[in-house]
């Protein structure tokens, strides 16, 4: 059965990062009070790499159970790592747990148990920094995605297939995104083929379509097109939807159109949360 | 009577022997033997379901069964132990934020008595007679939380199988004590307790969940998993079976302990 590989040090699974960093990302991100929508998604990606770092933390070190890359698209398309791991691409867990650009420290609310909050510092590390300048070349995005796993898939033939989660806030002004998403879903390991997710994200305040299984209700051209190219969500991935008390079809796709901060982060976390990690 | 004790492990398919998270301990002369799995996704689990199975079998909780309060008691100062294991100020600050979640572990342990003295309160006294003839011969108490579970055969038969019974009953999700209490506010009521007789003969298997799982579902299918069992005469012979058990998908592949202890004639007794 396809996507039922373990993920394990010895098979370890891979995620790609797409990151609009067009101009338009400076602008609000819908539910976000007022916060850009680079801020905020830089934000959702310093955090889930936090999280999953601290998913594959063992005793003193981490287990590389995962190997990622975060790509900006924008002014360039090139990797996004900011500080010591600058211009890296694919990158083994353990040493991006142990090269963040700097460590902030933030304060968090916690309701404290008695009615009231009570502020907590937390460290908050960060490898990936807001930008927002440019066009929006997600056609070369693709392409670069396309060429690491090339290479990935071939030495990595037993591992969970790569998931690439391309997040933006408009269309492809390269000719994209079709023939670079077909070539890079082509891509597969031994379980299956590479895995395609799409978040479109928006200003305005609409309601978000996530995990669709057809492209009727889909407003125009451009989602129908994202809709498309998206993969049909693996049985574990719709398993953790349906977790969340979202209603989906056994053709639901990995897309999401018009998504607000809390769809972001939620689709975000069904796309890399495997059920399959021991 | 006198027990013949084995003890076999082996780590997860792909792991080191120094990252096995499950733990055994074995006081013989007092009859107490426990197991634990140290749940893999924490940090620093080896550590704790040691403690855990160390502390039980020199100095188990007191009360039969032991009150949440007891247990409390019984699990503070091992909480204490396993911190004061952990060089804090050498881990990274990834390492230090998921071990301050607390280590995390599924536990059994069983005291066999030989002669049981019953404890008396004004109903037993009352009870005397009746008590003396149903309580006091040779007993066993377990106490357990989580997925490890217990098989005691006689005459070839499985007669006990405890606190699990079925299969199916074996989930990704068992209740865990940690070794940090604010993680604990609601696991004592899971703790169980039970008591039972045993004999010349009786044989027990103490189980970490991927091979108790097995031995159930091999009972389901009317076979007795304690003839393989009962062959494995080395280490090198449990993991061939595990292994080949592991490939053939009729166990998960997770770390996995047992411990039997055969109950025979004591040579004194000839």
């Amino acid at each position: 059965m396809p996507y039922s590989a373990e993920i394990s040090r010895t098979n370890p699974g891979c995620f790609i990062f797409l990151i609009d960093q067009s101009g338009s990302m400076i602008e609000p991100i819908s539910g976000g009070d007022g916060r850009r929508k680079c801020d905020i998604v830089s934000d959702s990606i310093n955090r889930l790499l936090h999280n999953l770092i601290i998913k594959c933390a063992r005793g003193e070190g981490i287990r590389d159970f995962y190997e990622l890359a975060v790509v900006g698209y924008g002014a360039t398309v090139a990797p996004g790592f900011s500080g010591p791991l600058a211009g890296r691409d694919i990158v083994a867990l353990s040493e991006v747990a142990n090269n963040p650009a700097r460590v902030e420290e933030r304060v968090k609310d916690l309701d404290d148990g008695a009615g009231g909050i009570i502020q907590q510092k937390t460290k908050f590390p960060v490898w990936f920094e807001p930008i927002a300048k440019g066009t929006t070349p997600m056609g070369a995005a693709l392409d670069l995605a396309h060429h690491l796993l090339t290479g990935w898939c071939q030495s990595h033939n037993y591992s969970y297939p790569p998931i690439v989660i391309n997040i933006s806030d408009g269309e492809a002004t390269d000719f994209g995104p079709e023939p670079q998403a077909e070539a890079l879903t082509t891509l597969h390991t031994s379980d299956g083929n590479v895995l395609l997710l799409n978040i479109h994200i928006s200003g305005e305040n609409l309601t978000p379509i996530v995990f669709p299984d057809s492209d009727e209700d889909l407003p125009d051209e451009f989602a129908r097109t994202l809709f498309e190219v998206s993969s049909p969500l693996p049985a574990n991935m719709r398993e953790l939807a349906k977790n969340e008390n979202l209603t989906l079809g056994e053709e639901a796709r990995g897309f999401a159109f018009n998504a607000d901060m809390i769809e972001l982060i939620r689709f975000l976390d069904i796309g890399t949360r495997s059920s399959t990690m021991r | 009577m006198e027990p013949t004790v084995q003890v076999f492990w082996t780590p997860k398919k792909g792991n080191s022997q120094e990252e096995y998270e499950d733990a055994f301990g074995c006081a013989v002369e007092e009859g107490r033997f426990a197991i634990a799995d140290g749940a893999t996704e924490s940090s620093f689990a080896e550590i704790w379901s040691t403690i855990l199975t160390q502390k039980f079998i020199s100095a188990p909780p007191e009360g039969q069964p032991p009150e949440h309060q007891s247990l409390i008691n019984w699990v503070a100062p091992l909480q204490k132990e396993w911190h004061s294991n952990i060089m804090w100020d050498r881990l990274p600050w990834f390492a230090e934020e998921k071990a301050r979640k607390g280590a995390f572990a599924t536990f059994l342990g069983m005291e066999f008595n030989e002669e049981e003295e019953v404890e008396e309160g004004i109903m037993d006294k009352l009870l005397f007679m009746f008590k003396k003839q149903k309580n006091t011969g040779p007993r066993w108490r377990a106490l357990t939380i989580g997925d490890s579970n217990m098989y005691q055969i006689r005459d070839d038969e499985l007669i006990t199988s405890w606190p699990l019974t079925k299969g199916i009953q074996f989930t990704h999700r068992p209740t865990l004590i940690s070794s940090n209490p604010t993680a604990n506010e609601t696991v004592w009521d899971h703790f169980i307790y039970e008591t039972g007789e045993f004999e010349e003969g009786d044989t027990f298997i103490l189980a970490t969940d991927a091979i108790a799982k097995w031995f159930l579902d091999r009972v389901e299918l009317g076979e007795k998993p304690w003839h393989m069992l009962n062959k494995i005469k080395s280490e090198e012979d449990f993991s061939n079976l595990v292994a080949e058990l592991r490939s053939g998908l009729k166990m998960q592949n997770d770390d996995t302990t047992i411990i039997s202890i055969h109950w025979e004639e004591s040579s004194a007794d000839d």
